[in-house]
């Protein structure tokens, strides 16, 4: 890639960045605002330092929340896709039931699912797993289906076996959409195990970073309320990172969304 | 010499109320290059379809009586996410050839249709005229005895169109193959086949027979010699007349 | 005739004064409470409905907290004026974040913060709930007077459940225990349960903080500290009136602004209220309502400190709470009056 391209791509989001630190910093300085209104970037970033080693845990069980309920997520939504594609009738049978998971408000779900599960992080699991599963089951419900009508009709002729048709066609027809799914459901999936745990709580050791915002909100530590929601943001940007890289990995040399000769 | 395949009174009906065929008969003989000409939507494809064994008809009987054949789509219709190598190998995949053993094969049909050195080259990186050799170097890796052809030049260039014409040719010789070409164009099908078959316009049927009698090879040459011309302006008042003749 | 020209121009005085005073614009005060309108804030209702505030020439807004609303920050961003706290943990973590709030009265002298457990499980002993296998607490408590219970009485992370008001798990699991206002709760698993729970007032066992405190900036009480005692003192009266007199009106303005809550709930909490000596007991009894004693905030911040929620010296107790507004014995008379009816 030219140096022109490279400057581009990651020097402007960067100068961006940077200049909208710089700007807060800025103004909470010359207004003398209060840190416990608007702490200054800098006032963020040695609460964060300081508080590291608690506020390090709580982004570790985080992640896991975030990540276990995604693979949990890409599991089920991929086996659920497939049962659908191979029967209409199974489809139309189960898909209110994803679409009413899909639209009901998880920050209402959670209270009531901690009541019937024991487990505070199970609770948490399957909060943050129902708002990333449906994306990708409908995604890949798609891809599924939109395997190029004449190579189905090819690998008839050869006479392919199901299998063979699944892992050598429906597989790579729907690789796209399912990466699209991932996509859309990995930011998701952190979204909702925060909120989930900002509604439900956590408890003791089994605490993320909600309850660490929640914990300086009612102590009135507003730079760590802000530090914590700081890696909140890091981790959201790096799971949008590692899923570009992935989708660019998969994708890279076939996919219309990821060649880069056709800017 | 049987006939390689028959069609006998064929009827072909859809699920949507659309007739695509009515009482369609014809019979090509083994070794033979003919070409199926008719007007847009006069159920070309379908006659295809029907003979690989795709669709069913209504009424009639289909009879094939080659042992393997092979179908190239209008579209090149590769794999995106494979490279060439691994389209070309398809087939024998499914068959149950590994990697290994098929590597052979596959490179002789990619030398076969130019294709050496692509190998490794996506899809996406080849140009219309590649991507259907691969296409065909994919039919052709199966070694089969009847090659059913939908419009497989369409898409192209004339040059290209005409490179591939005389390619195709060369490679009906070589592997001694019975050739079902359905084309649209009244050039292609008189420069290529032995035989055309003039389609009518929906329900279809053949309507006329026109044997082009010039002998193989045929050379760029000829597409400017009298013949040809004479060739083609039968065939082309045979299909003016089987495009007007739409009452059934 | 000198008499009565003086007494005739002290009457048009105060006539004319008192006129002043009634069509003065009334001075617009914004008091967050820390939960949904209950008994326990019954106070400050009651001087809203029967215009005590207007008296002393406020126009009070109360707006009520809820199970997910938190009301503080809004008092050192200037949204509101006033903030109901439920005890001095919070006025310590304030002080020692340098957030400039200050304590200027205390309505509940004891605070009715308790653990709640069924009863013939064992757990009629304090002791006892330590062992529970599942503590309900809410996000609030576990932040503050958990970690004391923890280090205090031996109460582990392992028992702790979140808490989210409703009262579903603790019925379902005979072996729950769960927090609870000594004042609320017990009345609501009555009315859900069927069954009287064993309550354990955190008070009788070393939790000796004040509750229902009014905290105000620190710039209100310096720049318009007469603003600060005039509604200290209307809540002082406030509180006497809910308590001793007629509190229909309040109730109903609470039963309305809550919908859930019932006229029998609200009853019986002010029953328990006066029962525990919750609002009027020790101090209050000598020197009004509201009474606070630096002595005992200082005990109650050496406690925590020894429970490892601060470190010594950590918290400025100067700058905690402000005692010049109460300890003036304010609604005394007022109380003896509705005391003879």
């Amino acid at each position: 890639m030219s140096i022109a391209a490279r400057l581009r791509d990651y020097g402007l989001p960067l100068a961006a960045f940077v200049g909208v630190i710089a700007l807060w910093e800025a103004v909470v300085r010359v207004n003398g605002i209060a840190q416990y209104i608007l702490p200054a970037p800098s006032r963020v970033l040695s609460t964060l330092i300081e508080n590291f080693g608690s506020l390090a845990t709580a982004w570790w069980f985080t992640i896991k929340i975030t990540f276990g309920a995604l693979l949990l997520a890409a599991v089920g939504g991929v086996l659920l896709a497939a049962a659908f594609a191979l029967s209409r009738t199974v489809e139309r049978a189960l898909f209110p039931f994803a679409i009413v998971l899909q639209v009901t408000p998880i920050v209402a779900i959670a209270p009531l699912i901690l009541i019937y599960v024991d487990s505070t992080t199970a609770a948490l699991l399957i909060c943050a797993w129902i708002v990333a599963f449906f994306p990708i089951l409908s995604n890949t419900v798609i891809g599924l289906r939109a395997a190029d009508p004449n190579l189905r009709d090819l690998f008839h002729l050869y006479r392919a076996t199901p299998w063979q048709r699944l892992r050598l066609l429906l597989v790579p027809s729907a690789l796209p959409y399912f990466i699209a799914g991932l996509k859309i459901s990995g930011g998701l999936a952190l979204i909702g195990a925060v909120v989930a745990e900002f509604t439900a709580g956590a408890a003791g050791r089994e605490t993320g970073l909600a309850s660490r915002i929640l914990e300086a909100s009612f102590r009135t530590e507003i730079p760590k309320m802000y530090a914590a929601l700081v890696l909140v943001s890091l981790t959201g940007v790096a799971i949008f990172l590692v899923f570009n890289v992935l989708s660019r990995w998969l994708l890279g040399r076939w996919h219309a969304t990821e060649r880069r000769d056709l800017e | 010499m049987a006939a390689a395949l028959e069609l006998d009174a064929v009827d072909k009906t859809f699920a949507t109320g659309v007739q695509a065929l009515a009482g369609a008969s014809f019979a090509v003989q083994s070794r033979e290059f003919v070409a199926l000409l008719g007007p847009s939507g006069c159920g070309k494809s379908t006659v295809l379809r029907l003979v690989a064994g795709l669709d069913a008809p209504s009424r009639g009987a289909v009879r094939v009586a080659e042992a393997s054949l092979s179908y190239v789509f209008q579209e090149p219709t590769l794999m995106p996410w494979a490279d060439v190598f691994d389209n070309v190998w398809l087939p024998l995949r499914i068959g149950g050839l590994s990697r290994a053993e098929a590597r052979a094969r596959v490179a002789t049909r990619l030398d076969a249709v130019g294709l050496t050195g692509f190998e490794h080259a996506f899809p996406a990186e080849l140009s219309g005229g590649m991507k259907m050799r691969a296409s065909i170097a994919r039919a052709l890796v199966t070694q089969p005895s009847l090659l059913l052809m939908d419009e497989p030049f369409g898409a192209l260039d004339e040059i290209t169109r005409g490179r591939l014409n005389d390619d195709l040719l060369s490679w009906w010789q070589a592997n001694q193959l019975t050739v079902l070409f359905v084309t649209h164009s009244v050039l292609e099908a008189v420069y290529l086949s032995q035989r055309v078959l003039v389609m009518s316009a929906r329900p279809g049927c053949v309507a006329a027979e026109i044997v082009i009698d010039a002998p193989y090879p045929r050379s760029p040459a000829w597409r400017t010699s009298v013949h040809y011309a004479q060739n083609a302006r039968a065939v082309s008042e045979a299909l003016e007349a089987a495009s007007v003749d739409q009452v059934r | 005739m000198k008499t009565i020209r003086w007494l005739s121009a002290l009457m048009l005085t105060a006539v004319c004064s008192m006129s002043v005073a009634q069509t003065a614009p009334l001075q617009k005060v914004v008091f967050a409470t820390n939960w949904k309108a209950q008994a326990a804030h019954g106070g400050f209702y009651q001087s809203l409905v029967d215009g005590t505030y207007r008296k002393f020439g406020l126009d009070v807004t109360i707006v009520p907290g809820g199970p997910q609303v938190n009301n503080r920050p809004l008092l050192p961003a200037g949204r509101i004026d006033f903030l109901m706290t439920g005890n001095l943990l919070h006025s310590f973590d304030n002080v020692k974040n340098g957030v400039p709030t200050i304590a200027v009265a205390a309505i509940f002298q004891k605070d009715p913060q308790s653990l709640i457990a069924h009863p013939g499980q064992g757990y009629e002993k304090f002791e006892a709930l330590k062992n529970a296998p599942i503590a309900l607490i809410a996000k609030d408590g576990q932040f503050s007077w958990w970690q004391w219970l923890k280090v205090q009485h031996g109460f582990r992370d392992e028992q702790l459940k979140p808490y989210n008001y409703n009262l579903g798990p603790f019925l379902a699991n005979k072996k729950a225990v769960q927090q609870g206002y000594s004042v609320a709760e017990p009345i609501y698993v009555e009315k859900q349960g069927g069954f009287k729970p064993v309550v354990h007032l955190l008070a009788d066992h070393g939790f000796s903080t004040y509750s229902t405190l009014i905290e105000a900036r620190v710039g209100t009480v310096r720049d318009k500290p007469e603003l600060v005692q005039r509604f200290v003192d209307a809540s002082i009266l406030g509180w006497v009136n809910y308590l001793y007199g007629n509190r229909k009106a309040a109730n109903a303005l609470m039963r309305k602004e809550n919908p859930e809550m019932t006229e029998e709930e609200l009853e019986a909490s002010v029953a328990l209220i006066r029962a525990q000596g919750v609002v009027d007991s020790g101090e209050a009894l000598e020197r009004g309502i509201g009474a606070m004693n630096r002595a005992r905030i200082r005990d109650f911040y050496d406690k925590m400190v020894q429970a490892g929620l601060y470190n010594p010296g950590e918290v400025d107790l100067s700058k905690v709470v402000a005692t010049q507004f109460v300890n003036r014995r304010v609604g005394i008379d007022l109380k003896e009056r509705l005391a003879a009816k």
